[in-house]
């Protein structure tokens, strides 16, 4: 512990000496690699120190990374931090990639029914309370206060939307660390992806809404064939690299963790290119594998073990260096409100529609969905770009209240797995 | 869009290279280019903004901070080689040798061509200057593959591979040196300020590798260790960019003072660098393949001057070396012939020198080195059997597409 935190404060005083010889040079050069190295070194010794503190190594990926971007210390320019959505990219496909091969045809069987509905619950009691507190905030929102009561009700529907979705990166990132397995850890993670693919269907239908509302329109198949492509397409293209995966390893059987990332960042960058849902894409080829040959499936799993701690540590590193905390000074209070409102109804939703047979379920079910990341970024931003007369403001809203669920949302994701019983070590090599 | 074709590219490439198709006994220039990475160089170039045009000036551009990142690899590993007790072993003809087959064709190309240099793009005498010492240092420097190669497959005694790989290894220090000196000329308004640039690099890369010693001191989980490895590396490539100075010599200087202080980190260092040193060389030479401006008619003149100059300074400079090193160092007869492939670190110090100096002159530099650099590779392998001399074969012979990139 003593040793962690003396590396990472040499790492942060090299850092502070890069950044203030920046001043000697009249322009500077490209950011992009400088930020890669520095959030992984920070990040690698804050995980450790984090876990000296009780906390999961995420949370101190996050704050590390909060800490040496360029909203707090600024040791790191905020075009670095940008360049590396490349990696935020690779890092999503590659959890999805786990969390596919957690979906064993036996587990959708077993649970597949009670998750999509106690999913559709908590969804639907988080979407009612927020659009209501969204609509109820119209007169102090600057956003909402100049629209009609029709695009009031469309856009805060929109951001409600949004604002329900779960985080599986996170989620999977904590059960990676702690090695948790078990019937609660299943049912959590079976939770969060269905969630958020629930949540990406949704949040196209209200897309379409609010454009109707703005005067665009209501394409009802443009919408359907939008939403269609992004589910079924990434399903057929999942299907695709799944089959390549396969015969890769058990034609070359070498360098597994390097194909594997060399597949997911194909999958990453191709997926959002051809308007695909990226986590789908990569979520369906994990399944289509660990169903088809399961031994292939443990491999993979393996793989990115060996392969994650490097990618998992700049990802959140990353995450934690674009928090915008600015936002949480102008949009704070509403933010806040809302952040509290969420987790009171994930909470009222789990207690009152949580299977009975398993009380875990109704007691600590509701910590591990707060966390937001990945997912919530990329629908924040597609507002941002879709709806750009009241998108931004929306997307500031969305990112304070990401900042916040982000802090805090690890530590009760890993409060309720180590809750649950079912944490086996603290000490997976190689893992977040 | 542009990452993601690279990444479709080097697989592609990947996947033609370990094929059948690159049979050595039927294609034995093109595997020769596979294995040495140079395929990759030529598929950069045809890909590049100034033929093909799949990656335009804005997406090399973009790609910035992986050339960076490839640079300070390509430095670290350099710097690690430079391992200061088997130095100090090495009796001083040894040194006197290596200086004289890397210094005579440094002289043979570096004089003669700054005069074209200077009268083609009317720049000032210095920069003029600047850039025929590069074009120089980059004729200087030679790869030792094909004496590896040679050994394993039983076709020449390991004393001699040996001596020859020695010689190539000392070469480098010549081309770095001329690198900064060029930098310290080119790479700011005056000499001074670009002296401290280069100070700037060295002291960073001396920082970080004291850093990554201690930070891999008694560090025992192999992934851990492989991401500081990397973070560091990365680090030390990214902050130099960000900086504006040398990546290269920044990694050099920081792979030299881990292996001075590291003590035994130093060997788990290397192996983890050693995981992604091919793939991370591979993408680094199709960046600078992708560099190369194909139109420059006064670029493809200055290429058979390169290409000739510099085999007859390798040839006469391995006869001295040969005198020099008598006794000391064994060395096969025409030893010249022996060092006529050029390597991954001479297009390393091209791609540095067009990062750090502005102006038409230093791309030219690039130019011309990357079409030498693959002409000298075809050459290489008729002018190496020149070197043979039959010996009794001790291992049993590997195939040639065995070989490992030479950087």
């Amino acid at each position: 512990m003593k040793g962690a935190v003396t590396r990472l404060v040499l790492l942060m005083v090299l850092l502070a000496i890069i950044s203030r010889a920046q001043l000697l040079r009249a322009d500077s050069g490209t950011s992009v690699t400088l930020a890669a190295g520095a959030l992984l070194l920070c990040g690698l010794f804050a995980g450790k120190v984090a876990k000296g503190f009780g906390l999961p190594r995420l949370t101190g990926y996050l704050l590390v990374g909060v800490a040496v971007g360029p909203y707090a210390l600024g040791f790191i320019p905020g075009e670095g931090v940008k360049g590396l959505d490349l990696v935020k990219g690779l890092a999503v496909s590659l959890i999805a990639l786990v969390a596919g091969t957690e979906l064993r045809l036996g587990l959708i069987r077993r649970v597949g029914a009670r998750v999509a509905l106690l999913c559709a619950a908590v969804c639907a009691v988080t979407f009612a309370v927020c659009f209501g507190a969204t609509l109820a905030l119209k007169p102090v929102l600057p956003f909402l206060a100049p629209l009609t009561m029709p695009q009031a009700l469309a856009v805060s529907a929109l951001m409600s939307t949004v604002v329900v979705s779960f985080s599986p990166t996170v989620t999977i990132a904590i059960v990676q660390e702690t090695s948790a397995r078990g019937s609660f850890t299943e049912f959590l993670m079976a939770l969060v992806i269905i969630g958020d693919l629930l949540v990406m269907v949704a949040f196209a239908l209200a897309a379409g809404m609010t454009r109707a509302s703005f005067g665009g329109g209501f394409d009802i198949a443009g919408l359907l064939s939008g939403v269609g492509w992004e589910l079924f397409g990434s399903v057929v293209v999942g299907g695709v690299l799944a089959v390549a995966m396969l015969v890769y390893m058990r034609g070359v059987k070498r360098e597994l963790p390097l194909f594997l990332v060399g597949l997911s960042f194909a999958a990453a960058e191709g997926g959002t290119r051809l308007h695909l849902s990226p986590l789908l894409v990569s979520l369906a080829a994990g399944a289509l594998i660990v169903n088809l040959d399961e031994r292939e499936g443990e491999r993979i799993h393996h793989a990115i073990q060996r392969a994650g701690l490097p990618v998992f540590a700049l990802f959140f590193a990353a995450a934690g260096a674009g928090l915008k905390l600015d936002a949480l000074v102008t949009v704070g209070p509403a933010a806040l409100l809302l952040v509290v409102l969420r987790g009171v109804a994930i909470w009222f939703a789990c207690r009152r529609f949580a299977p009975a047979n398993d009380p875990r379920l109704k007691e600590y079910l509701w910590m591990g969905l707060i966390s937001q990341a990945g997912v919530t970024f990329g629908l924040a931003a597609l507002v941002s770009r879709t709806f750009p007369t009241f998108g931004p403001q929306v997307e500031v809203l969305i990112v304070a209240m990401i900042t916040a669920h982000e802090l805090v949302g690890p530590v009760l994701t890993r409060r309720a797995l180590t809750a649950s019983g079912e944490v086996r070590t603290d000490e997976a090599p190689g893992t977040a | 869009m542009q990452a993601l074709l690279v990444f479709l590219a080097i697989a592609a490439l990947s996947l033609l290279a370990s094929s059948p198709a690159l049979d050595p006994s039927r294609f034995p220039s093109l595997a020769r280019l596979a294995a040495s990475g140079f395929l990759f160089l030529l598929f950069g170039v045809v890909l590049g903004p100034s033929v093909v045009g799949a990656l335009s000036v804005d997406d090399v551009d973009h790609l910035r901070p992986v050339m960076a990142l490839g640079l300070g690899t390509a430095g670290v590993i350099l710097g690690l080689n430079l391992e200061p007790r088997l130095l100090r072993l090495l009796p001083r003809p040894v040194y006197a040798a290596a200086l004289a087959h890397a210094g005579t064709a440094f002289l043979f190309v570096a004089l003669p061509l700054a005069a074209p240099l200077l009268l083609t793009s009317h720049p000032s005498l210095h920069a003029a200057v600047g850039a025929a010492s590069l074009l120089g240092a980059a004729a200087s420097l030679s790869s030792g593959h094909f004496a590896v190669l040679a050994y394993r497959a039983g076709r020449m005694d390991r004393a001699r591979g040996l001596g020859v790989s020695l010689l190539t290894m000392l070469d480098d220090a010549v081309g770095l040196a001329v690198l900064a000196v060029a930098l310290v000329l080119g790479a700011a308004p005056s000499a001074a300020e670009g002296l401290g640039l280069v100070c700037l690099a060295v002291l960073l890369g001396i920082l970080c590798g004291a850093l990554l010693a201690f930070l891999t001191h008694a560090m025992n989980d192999p992934a851990e260790l492989a991401t500081v490895t990397l973070g560091m590396v990365a680090l030390v490539g990214g902050a130099a960019a960000y900086l504006r100075v040398s990546a290269l010599l920044a990694g050099v200087a920081c792979g030299a003072t881990l292996a001075l202080v590291g003590g035994r980190t130093v060997e788990r260092v290397a192996r983890a660098l050693g995981r992604v040193e091919r793939p991370v060389f591979l993408v680094l030479v199709f960046l600078v393949g992708c560099g190369v401006y194909t139109r420059d008619w006064a670029a493809w003149a200055l290429v058979p001057g390169f290409v000739g100059l510099r085999f007859l300074g390798k040839v006469l400079g391995g006869r001295i070396a040969q005198r020099l090193a008598a006794g000391v160092l064994e060395l096969p007869p025409r030893v010249g012939y022996a060092l006529i492939a050029q390597g991954g670190l001479a297009l390393c110090l091209v791609a540095e020198y067009q990062f750090l100096v502005p102006g038409g002159l230093a791309r030219r530099v690039l130019d011309v080195v990357v079409v030498g650099a693959v002409v000298n590779e075809l050459l290489a392998g008729q002018a190496f059997r020149q070197v043979l001399t039959p010996v009794k074969p001790r291992l049993a012979p590997a195939a040639v597409d065995d070989v490992e990139v030479a950087t």
